[in-house]
């Protein structure tokens, strides 16, 4: 298991160390000059003088290699640079911000779970009846319902007509829990939406696929209740194909949360990193997508030893 | 089945063709300008000359919807055509040549699947600034990974082919073959990923022109239009409805389109049926009536399955019978497809979704001395029998036990399953002695996949004991076991019946050097039907049914001087024979047999056949 577990995260700090190098090059592979296309304004050439200060100001006058140097021995040290704007450590406006972002997606993969899990087992078992079809086509539904428009609709529905909830906003959790929660709640909501419609397709398919297996009629043939044999030959069997969907999800949703944090004004990563492209700040936009990647490369690690957990052949394979 | 499916095609795509025909009709259509503003009348509601209303710089909703679908559909569809033809390109190019040029094709490509896509979408922008050229470049690098790894799977496959790989090997230039067998394989997957990519691009594109980071104003698009929208939307709320509607309608026909072409590419069937354990579809109708006693442990009686076939119901067993005595040891046989496994399926009311009982009893007498039909007994006093009265060893035990659970747990489970609450631990290690498995202490705590093929079946005989059964079915318990592994297995088997008091066996096998080892007396079954019964020893000595015996001169351990096989095959269950269902395979066959079905005889005490002719062979 150990031994499992160091092999994977090798392969996970390698990959980090890709994306990094990625997002250094990504400057550099855009034909151009860098410095000209931040500071381009609709087709204006600009400031020649602006572009030459620019260009100290990012390292780009220096060789390539000296300038990945740099960058890479920022990083080991936690330096992500500085905004263009106002010289803010971007390093520590991320520490603020991302827990937040974090707190958001984990309450809505808490949420998605919660309801599409069930759902989807309940689905399968009733494959082809009415309840069946109904939950399929919610989750269709769902599905095709972009993130900011569910926002929108449940701030339009919710908020302004019916003034059950505040409009969106953030309190501290120190500062007061409940309220803390409770604007926590309806964009949790909102990516659970979509998340939670994955989880039941996945959960779906996937406890009809264990069904058939034979270790299923087995247990049967052992006369061991239709209950027992859904929870212990059945459910957990069907778990890993949901793991790895959620997870590949969630990875996708830490980019997803820029609309639903923009929709309910949630200051977490996310608002930081559109304030950044708009003001094409980027050293900000670097530092931003380079720690989200890396949380996405080491989610996938814990999905990895998620399956160790459950599947015991993964352990020794 | 098939234009079933072109049906449940034709709603999405007829939807999906309006919409389309929409957006290209309108420059055409009687609209008005979609960015010329009328200030004096911004938020007006619904009127003659503005349908759904005017915006907050008073434009034409309508107007503005319809260009929005050209403006959002034309992003979409042009990134998604980039993302497909440079995609397929670097799949076909790295799964033809692989080595370096994998790694400089698909698995360059690849590393665009490191980020999570709407983060690159953002960082594309901030380098290239807004618009809607960013939008389909930016979209185009996202996409075109899914369709790089689609082509190079197809392209891996199809170079696998035998007749490639020949062609190849004969120094022919396959490059062309391989095209062309490539292009019709890969259409129908890239179809559906076209399809799937351009409601994903909508939803991208809407999101950052919703970001104001998209399309930029005053091009109308959907995303934009819902921008706007928030900002008033205490006083026009519905303004905020018509955008959100159209996108999230175009997205659900798309992804309904994908859905159903999906299927309609599908060769399968297609949907899966509803799982056939969770309710007993084989249970037979009629008052569950106290059947009278019959002597034995087990009768069955003109047991009849069908079969769902395409063009109505296929009986696949027909008016079987067989009988078992406590203690005694019945040999089913015959060859694959004859109807023995299901049968024994029946038995424990474990038949799959498909196959219907339609006639016949299946009586068994507990130990209270009580005759029941399983065919009639409802699920949950089935389900108290199985395991405890009724134990079924499976054919393969690598699948019959569960991956994730360890050896005790299927144990453990089935003796809890009848009652049993105390010293199930101690049990366990008891029963894994019994079956003969070494340090059954340690062996109980492991998962199956540490087991041997051997050990497990162990595991699963001794599961199937756990209770005292009074009937064991074993459906080929050695077929998939190492011919060493399987003496030792049928040794177990026999000496079970020596421990086990009274417990009668149901043997499932095609093999008749088995049957002789193991077995009291034999079933042979053939097309569905037992063609004769009686005690091994005489069925041996003296078949009574030509089927016997030329399944007997076709056996190596047989008393045969020369081997002979059976000409001809099994028919298909569609296409029984009117009369004996062997005549077109026997050697013995008479203008009689092919007219009328042969009724069960008996040719000695304790002994039955299905032949016409078998006083004139005997």
């Amino acid at each position: 298991m150990l031994a499992y577990a160091a092999r994977r995260l090798l392969v996970s700090l390698a990959l980090v160390w890709v994306v990094a190098t990625l997002v250094f090059m990504v400057i550099h592979i855009i034909p151009g000059d860098p410095a000209e296309l931040l500071l381009a304004q609709g087709g204006v050439a600009p400031d020649p003088w602006l572009v030459t200060d620019l260009r100290e100001k990012l390292g780009l006058d220096q060789p390539l290699m000296t300038q990945y140097w740099t960058y890479l021995g920022g990083l080991a040290q936690g330096n992500f640079g500085y905004s263009l704007l106002d010289d803010h450590s971007v390093a520590d406006e991320i520490a603020l911000r991302l827990p937040r972002t974090l707190e958001l997606v984990g309450a809505a993969a808490l949420i998605a779970l919660l309801f599409g899990l069930p759902l989807g087992v309940l689905a399968a078992l009733r494959a082809g009846e009415a309840l069946d079809r109904l939950l399929s086509s919610l989750a269709a539904l769902a599905l095709s319902v972009p993130v900011f428009v569910v926002g929108t609709l449940i701030i339009l529905v919710l908020a302004q007509n019916l003034r059950l909830v505040p409009a969106g906003g953030y309190i501290a959790f120190a500062t007061d829990p409940l309220r803390h929660l409770g604007l926590l709640l309806m964009p949790a909501i909102t990516i659970a939406v979509g998340l939670g419609a994955v989880v039941l397709r996945v959960t779906r398919g996937s406890v009809l696929e264990v069904l058939e297996r034979d270790h299923v009629r087995a247990a049967q043939a052992r006369g061991v209740s239709v209950a027992a044999i859904i929870r212990r030959h059945v459910v957990r069997n069907a778990l890993t194909p949901v793991v790895t969907v959620v997870a590949l999800h969630l990875g996708a949703l830490l980019g997803g949360t820029v609309l639903v944090e923009f929709v309910f004004n949630w200051p977490g990563v996310s608002g930081y990193l559109v304030r950044s492209v708009e003001s094409r700040d980027y050293p900000e936009v670097m530092g931003i997508v380079l720690v989200i990647s890396s949380i996405f490369v080491l989610l996938n690690f814990l999905v990895d030893l998620l399956y160790a957990v459950i599947d015991p052949r993964v352990r020794h394979g | 089945m098939r234009r079933d499916k072109l049906r449940r095609l034709a709603l999405p795509a007829s939807l999906l063709g309006a919409i389309l025909l929409l957006a290209l009709a309108a420059p055409v259509l009687p609209l008005g300008n979609p960015v010329s503003q009328d200030i004096n009348h911004r938020l007006a509601g619904i009127s003659a000359g503005h349908w759904l209303g005017q915006d907050e710089y008073g434009r034409d909703v309508l107007t503005r919807l319809i260009w929005g679908a050209r403006v959002s559909l034309s992003v979409a569809v042009s990134a998604t055509v980039i993302a497909t033809i440079v995609g397929t390109l670097l799949g076909i190019l790295g799964g033809y040549f692989r080595g370096m040029v994998e790694i400089g094709t698909v698995r360059m490509a690849e590393i665009v699947l490191c980020f999570p896509p709407m983060l690159l979408a953002l960082l594309v922008v901030t380098l290239l600034g807004p618009g809607a050229g960013t939008l389909i470049f930016t979209l185009a690098i996202l996409f075109t990974p899914t369709f790089a790894r689609v082509a190079y799977a197809e392209t891996l496959s199809v170079r696998a082919l035998d007749y490639v790989t020949a062609q190849e090997a004969l120094g022919a230039r396959s490059g062309r073959i391989l095209l062309r067998t490539l292009l019709p394989n890969i259409a129908p997957p890239l179809i559906v990923q076209f399809s799937l990519t351009i409601a994903a691009a909508m939803l991208l594109e809407s999101g950052l022109s919703f970001l104001g980071l998209g399309v930029v104003p005053p091009d109308p698009s959907w995303g934009l239009m819902i921008r706007g929208a928030r900002t008033t939307m205490e006083q026009a709320p519905l303004l905020l409805l018509w955008p959100c509607l159209a996108l999230t309608g175009t997205v659900l026909v798309l992804n309904l389109f994908c859905d159903r072409l999906r299927n309609a590419l599908d060769p399968g069937t297609g949907g899966r049926s509803r799982p056939g354990f969770l309710r007993r579809l084989a249970v037979l109708a009629g008052a569950a009536e106290q059947p009278a006693a019959v002597p034995g442990l087990l009768a069955v009686r003109k047991l009849t399955l069908e079969v769902q076939g395409p063009t109505g119901p296929v009986p696949v067993v027909r008016d079987v019978n067989i009988t078992v005595a406590p203690g005694e040891t019945l040999a089913v046989v015959g060859e694959s497809g004859s109807g023995k496994t299901l049968t024994g399926l029946a038995v424990m009311g474990l038949l799959p979704a498909a196959v219907r009982v339609t006639a016949g009893q299946i009586l068994y007498t507990g130990r209270d001395g009580r005759t029941r039909d399983l065919l009639r007994l409802p699920e949950r006093a089935l389900r108290a029998l199985r395991g405890r009265d009724l134990s079924m060893v499976f054919q393969d035990p690598a699948s019959s036990l569960n991956p994730l659970l360890r050896i005790d747990a299927h144990l453990g489970e089935a003796l809890r399953a009848h009652g049993q609450r105390q010293g199930i631990a101690a049990r366990v290690v008891e029963l894994l002695r019994n079956v003969g498995l070494p340090d059954p202490e340690s062996r109980a705590r492991s998962y199956p996949h540490e087991l041997s093929g051997g050990q497990r079946q162990r595991v699963m005989i001794a599961a199937a004991i756990a209770n005292h059964p009074r009937l064991l079915l074993a459906d080929e318990p050695t077929t998939a076991l190492d011919v060493t592994v399987q003496a030792q297995i049928l040794d177990l088997l026999a000496g079970l019946k020596r421990s086990e008091e009274g417990m009668g066996m149901v043997f499932v096998t095609h093999n008749l050097a088995v049957v002789a080892e193991i077995a009291d007396r034999v079933a042979v079954m053939y097309a569905g039907e037992v063609v004769e019964e009686g005690p091994v020893a005489e069925v041996f000595a003296a078949p009574r049914h030509p089927y016997t015996a030329a399944l007997i001169a076709s056996t190596p351990e047989g008393d045969a001087e020369r081997l002979t096989s059976i000409p001809g095959r099994v028919p298909q269950a569609w296409a029984m024979p009117e009369g004996c269902r062997f005549a077109p395979r026997c050697e013995h066959a008479r203008a009689i047999c092919d007219q009328s079905a042969p009724a069960l005889e008996s040719p000695a005490p304790g002994r039955t056949t299905r032949c016409l002719r078998w006083k004139e062979l005997a």
